[in-house]
């Protein structure tokens, strides 16, 4: 401990300090913030099980219902301080509902006889600090830019979606253009700061964005759509094609930059080994490396979008509901988001490396 | 025509160009990940299974395909592999912790709406299926992330073979700092943008902060990417030191035989 402090400068043990008080602090307001919710909030205090019912529905799936008598703390509103009572159901699968042990904190229904929701703010203040340590452990000051560039990336959707909502007459296909640029712009900025690689990877990311979108659209256009099953995003009172196409853009761009990125930063650091090395073997060694992360980037969109289905997969599955049927309005437009960011992905390898010789040559002619 | 049969074409076609052989079997590589999780979903439907142990299981065989079916096994893919393993075991442990404790299985409010038809009590364990899934959505990236910096080590090493284990391992983190952001942002937006339409929906309905910040599905959505988060700066160190531990061991390796 003394001697991993000795190696530390002043800023960046300051810095710890501030960070390990900036935690405490949110901690303790977030386990004691009960009464910014209007929603009644009550601390389990005491649990029992009163029934446990096997249940069989017609597809012969085996399940459980069960009932426990809950008593717990009113953390807030009018009867702050006082116990209560009331029994909390759960079917022991507990896809829909909650089995609740003793230390929980819940929001109560609205009728105050069953269980509203889960508090759930302190996990995710908790797990966002977990997130900013290690990526400052791991990154130092590019780590906290990293996070900074989410947060700000956040709003600016947030700002985006607000204005959209707000403003029916201006289309969302305009807004998502000019928050792509802004996204860019600034999450490369931040991840890589002002140089030629950021540079590099911007112009690449704008190109290969533009060129996957007049794809991405000129294939939906000409099989109209056949094959997307639109039901899952129902619950929109809006176009969900529009939508669609929106998240599809906005989904794939990250990927993209990464590639864009990856690739100028992998290509500038070997000139930085070696400046007088070819531009031949640069882009030999470019598109070596884009072929080896082509195959996993694609990956990353596909389970980051597929995996998410696994739960209502399994859930048609059980209800006997036909494997096509299940497979089609479930995943066609995960796939689609997914084949559309692979088409990305691949498209800004030969862009990136075309633009980071560019820019190369232009600093080897000046030596 | 189906238009995910067309964009399958389009996508075929560009890998094979851009990457040849290699682009070929990326592609290959990517419908047999699918099948994969489509293995892993019918095996899931057992109720004696464990969803968590099927998911390790998949993931393993994920990180394969993805690493050796596409490049073959060589160091880099090895190391990459390694790292993945490593850098899954340790984040196991932490995503039960959280799913268990934050609650954030089964259906959200605004998911269960579509599905008024079906029965949802179908006795499979949700605590388990929703941790296999934040497990499954973060492997892609993890796995992206490893290769990412053992792939430009291995060509950093054979620009400059001179260069001292510390200074490849720091190659290897400076890399590794300059993809940390972007690749936490690729989930960022693969989720925003698959979720655009929740995001639209809580809007619309004019959702408070606080009826944001304790949802199901909005929790689900942000822990997923800060746990993917935390997995990509984990795999970072890792993979750079293994790298740099094992390359140079093989360079000391060819030194002793010169010297015999």
């Amino acid at each position: 401990m003394k001697a991993w402090l000795k190696n530390r400068t002043k800023s960046q043990i300051i810095t710890v300090c501030l960070l390990l008080i900036g935690f405490i602090a949110s901690m303790i307001f977030i386990n004691n913030n009960y009464d910014l919710y209007d929603r009644t909030i009550v601390q389990i205090t005491d649990v029992q099980e009163i029934n446990r019912e096997d249940q069989v529905d017609t597809h012969g799936n085996k399940d459980e219902h069960v009932t426990q008598h809950i008593v717990g703390e009113v953390k807030n509103g009018p009867d702050k301080g006082n116990l209560t009572k009331f029994d909390n159901e759960y079917i022991q699968s507990l896809a829909l509902d909650y089995e609740l042990a003793a230390g929980d904190e819940i929001f109560l229904a609205q009728d105050g006889e069953a269980t509203g929701d889960i508090k759930r703010d302190k996990y995710f203040v908790f797990v966002a600090w977990i997130f900013l340590a290690i990526l400052l452990a791991v990154g130092k000051s590019r780590g906290a830019l990293s996070a900074l560039s989410l947060l700000v990336n956040a709003v600016i959707l947030s700002v985006a979606l607000d204005i959209y909502i707000q403003h029916p007459s201006i289309s969302l296909s305009l807004i998502t253009l000019i928050s792509i640029i802004i996204f860019t712009v600034l999450s490369l900025l931040m991840a890589t700061g002002f140089n030629e690689k950021t540079y590099t990877a911007i112009l690449t990311t704008l190109i290969g964005t533009g060129v996957s979108l007049v794809i991405a659209y000129v294939a939906l256009q000409f099989t109209a759509e056949q094959g997307l099953r639109y039901e899952e995003m129902a619950f929109l009172t809006r176009n969900p094609q529009t939508i669609f196409m929106a998240g599809l853009l906005i989904g794939s761009l990250g990927a993209v930059m990464d590639v864009a990125i990856t690739l100028s930063a992998s290509m500038f650091e070997m000139y930085e080994k070696n400046n007088h090395i070819s531009l031949e073997t640069l882009k030999k060694a470019g598109y070596e490396i884009g072929k080896d992360i082509m195959g996993t980037m694609t990956n990353i969109l596909f389970f980051a979008y597929v995996s998410g289905s696994i739960p209502m997969l399994l859930i048609y599955f059980k209800n006997a509901a036909p494997f096509g049927f299940t497979v089609s309005m479930n995943l066609s437009l995960e796939l689609a988001r997914a084949l559309v960011g692979g088409i990305g992905i691949v498209l800004t390898i030969p862009i990136a490396v075309y633009i980071s010789i560019f820019f190369i040559r232009r600093k080897q002619a000046k030596l | 025509m189906n238009v995910l049969v067309l964009l399958a074409i389009v996508l075929f076609a560009l890998m094979a160009w851009v990457g040849g052989m290699k682009g070929v079997r990326s592609f290959i590589a990517l419908f047999i990940n699918f099948l994969i999780v489509l293995m892993a979903v019918f095996v899931m439907n057992d109720p004696s299974g464990n969803p968590i142990i099927i998911a390790l299981i998949a993931v393993g065989f994920i990180s394969a395909v993805s690493l050796f079916f596409i490049n073959q096994v060589n160091n880099k893919t090895m190391l990459a592999f390694l790292a993945t393993i490593a850098t899954t075991v340790i984040l196991i442990f932490f995503i039960i912790i959280l799913t268990e404790q934050s609650m954030i299985y089964g259906l959200g409010e605004e998911e269960s709406g579509e599905i008024t038809t079906f029965n949802v009590h179908i006795g499979l364990n949700f605590v388990q299926i929703a941790t296999a899934v934040i497990l499954m959505s973060t492997i892609g990236a993890i796995v992206d992330t490893a290769i990412s910096i053992t792939s430009p080590m291995r060509e950093i090493y054979e620009q400059n073979p001179e260069i001292s284990r510390k200074d490849l391992f720091l190659a290897g983190i400076r890399i590794g700092r300059d993809i940390l952001g972007t690749s936490t942002n690729t989930l960022f937006f693969a989720f925003f943008g698959g979720y655009m339409g929740l995001l639209i929906w809580f809007k619309d309905l004019d959702y408070s902060v606080g009826d944001i910040m304790n949802a199901k599905v909005f929790n689900d959505e942000l822990l997923t990417i800060f746990i993917s988060g935390v997995g990509i700066a984990l795999v970072i160190p890792i993979a750079a030191l293994m790298s740099a531990y094992y390359l140079k061991k093989k360079k000391k390796d060819i030194v002793l035989e010169d010297n015999e």
